[in-house]
């Protein structure tokens, strides 16, 4: 198998002086194509950190980053939005839909953004939303879904663009316990029937069971790697 | 291109999601702005233009004859008249004879010698009631009696700011006749002769000197004054449209046949009192002031309502961004909802400017002392304003978006400063 997403020697500090926090403290990190990857740790520990470096929406204070063989490190400003765009797919925990726009429409915005017209837009995002099992709330908005449909909305949307590789940040954490399942079953189900790469920041356990692989965080360093598989 | 499509999809959608109420306040303030920028200069301007159309209609003509400089009259009168004649595009004109003199009222009832007569002095205008009436409708400014019969002998029209009723006090430097009625006798002298006269009728207008002039026919006053001269002190002239052009096409005929040497010969405008075209300008620039305030109060308004609608989307632009969502398309957004509304705000400025306000002080015009002003609303001048409204809007809504979307992406997302 071959490395999608390669970091090496990754710090990351905020501050200066004496309020200077050094939260990734030299991390080595790979992930492989079509595996799906657990982030794990204490409150503070740094994995939300790790994954803003990883997923190309911060940049490390040191380091290199290489991710499809791009070294995202290099990227300007605009090159990494078109590399999020194209490469990337992305799950907050807040869900992050945009409030204004129907279930479609959200999904649909990263692909009119990639290029596609309204209709071909609109047939994917059916089919992305079909994916997730969302036929049939197509024109809802945000505020008429349950968190665990608009989580389920974010997925479809990150699935979309058929990125090589999506980040998911708490998916569960704004979940009630049956939600928050449906959720992770349904990346693991992504992850089976179509090789998708997938790297998930959890502090549950029993959520991370399902992964390939855990690497576990304390204090900014990355204390061990669990292989599940 | 992408990023203006999908800045329309954000920006369409945030606009038909937002309340309702909001939304309309916003363009009603708007419209407010627009209503500021176009009618306030408008009925500023429009003060001086109402004046300017009285003295047009009530006092000059569209063409006004009047001495040289170094001149008491008009020379060559005679000539000068026999060439309007030949001109078709003259309809009718006036030719005015003046004298200065006084009008006592009070000599009949007066029986104490030690109080000073009620006397006041006056210029004392000789015309053709006929001719006067068709150049310059002198006929519908009699606010009392009636207007002069040039078959009749010892009337005279007296113009209302000789009179203390009408002046209200204002007018104690030049003295007014007080208790005078259509129908009461007064004395006029000129030239050291006197007689008595009938007011036939009381004249009133704001244009020009139309309300402060004694008005009796021509031959009465040659008789009274035993002037010989012909020669005139004004001649005006009303031709067959009021336009600038025809105005200045006459002027110029007037010019080649040589009369320039005999008098001056003015179009409307360029008689117009000193005083008119000075507020006029000074209006204009009041205007202009109190429009460009309008408009940097509109952009600051503008710039808060984006602002806060941007500040409080700062998580979801940030999203946005994560996604992959071009910076450009986000600022479209913003911005065509500025544009949405600056638009409809001046659309129902439009309306309401040209469906009601503009009719409304034609029909009212507004009384002030020297004029009754109207509303002017120049479609050229109403379009540069909405461009330059429109253009400061969009770039009022353009800039707080640009503040946040330009911000850390990552910050955003997690509202991070």
């Amino acid at each position: 198998m071959t490395n999608i997403i390669t970091a090496t020697n990754i710090h990351r500090s905020f501050g200066e002086g004496p309020l200077k926090a050094h939260i990734l403290k030299g991390i080595d990190v790979t992930v492989e194509q079509g595996e799906f990857v657990a982030i794990m740790g204490k409150s503070g520990a740094g994995k939300s950190t790790l994954m803003y470096q990883l997923s190309v929406l911060d940049e490390p204070t040191s380091g290199d980053i290489e991710i499809n063989n791009v070294c995202v490190s290099q990227l300007s400003e605009n090159e990494r939005t078109a590399f999020r765009l194209n490469t990337l797919g992305y799950v907050f925990q807040n869900y992050a839909l945009v409030p204004d726009l129907s279930a479609e429409e959200n999904v649909m915005l990263p692909l009119l953004m990639a290029g596609q017209t309204w209709e071909q837009a609109r047939a994917r995002a059916h089919h992305s939303l079909d994916n997730v099992g969302l036929d049939g709330k197509y024109r809802n908005l945000p505020s008429t879904l349950s968190g665990g449909e608009q989580q389920r909305v974010a997925i479809a949307r990150a699935l979309s663009g058929k990125p090589k590789i999506i980040f998911a940040d708490e998916p569960t954490a704004n979940l009630d316990s049956v939600s928050g399942t449906q959720v992770i079953e349904l990346l693991a189900r992504l992850h089976r029937e179509n090789n998708q790469t997938i790297v998930m920041v959890t502090h549950e356990r029993e959520y991370a069971l399902g992964c390939d692989r855990i690497i576990h965080m304390e204090d900014g360093l990355v204390t061990e790697i669990e292989q599940l598989t | 291109m992408r990023a203006l499509r999908i800045g329309f999809l954000l920006g369409f959608r945030q606009i038909q999601r937002a309340n309702f109420w909001t939304t309309a306040l916003i363009i009603f303030v708007m419209m407010l702005t627009f209503l500021n920028l176009i009618a306030v200069s408008g009925i500023l301007v429009g003060l001086i233009v109402g004046s300017e159309r009285s003295f047009q209609e009530q006092s000059s003509g569209d063409l006004l004859i009047t001495p040289l400089d170094n001149e008491d009259k008009i020379l060559q009168t005679e000539t000068i008249i026999r060439t309007l004649d030949t001109i078709p595009e003259i309809v009718s004109y006036s030719v005015r004879y003046q004298q200065g003199g006084q009008v006592t009222a009070n000599y009949q009832t007066r029986r104490d010698f030690t109080i000073d007569p009620n006397t006041i002095g006056a210029r004392i205008q000789g015309i053709d009631p006929i001719s006067e009436n068709q150049v310059t409708n002198l006929s519908r400014n009699v606010v009392e009696g009636e207007y002069l019969n040039p078959d009749e002998s010892g009337y005279i029209l007296i113009g209302a700011l000789n009179l203390k009723r009408y002046t209200a006090g204002f007018a104690d430097i030049s003295g007014t006749l007080e208790d005078l009625f259509p129908g009461d006798t007064v004395r006029v002298s000129v030239n050291g002769a006197t007689r008595e006269f009938t007011i036939k009728g009381i004249v009133n207008a704001k244009a020009g000197d139309v309300a402060s002039v004694i008005y009796m026919p021509e031959l009465e006053l040659r008789r009274l004054s035993s002037s010989v001269s012909r020669d005139a002190d004004a001649i005006a002239i009303r031709l067959v449209d009021g336009s600038n052009s025809t105005g200045l096409a006459v002027q110029n005929i007037l010019l080649e046949q040589g009369l320039g040497e005999f008098a001056k010969i003015r179009t409307f405008q360029e008689a117009l009192p000193k005083f008119l075209t000075d507020i006029k300008n000074t209006f204009s620039i009041l205007g202009t002031f109190i429009g460009a305030v309008g408009i940097i109060v509109a952009s600051i308004t503008i710039f808060i309502i984006i602002f806060i609608n941007a500040i409080s989307r700062r998580q979801q632009i940030g999203i946005l961004k994560g996604i992959g969502i071009d910076k450009r398309a986000i600022e479209v957004a913003y911005v065509l909802q500025s544009a949405f509304y600056a638009l409809l705000g001046s659309l129902l400025g439009v309306l309401v400017t040209y469906g009601f306000l503009v009719g409304y002080f034609d029909r009212n015009p507004i009384d002030f002392p020297f004029s009754d002003g109207i509303l002017v609303a120049d479609p050229t001048q109403t379009l540069y304003r909405f461009i330059i409204l429109f253009i400061i809007t969009l770039f009022a809504g353009f800039i707080p978006a640009w503040l946040i979307v330009k911000q850390n992406t990552l910050n955003s997302i997690l509202g991070r400063k």
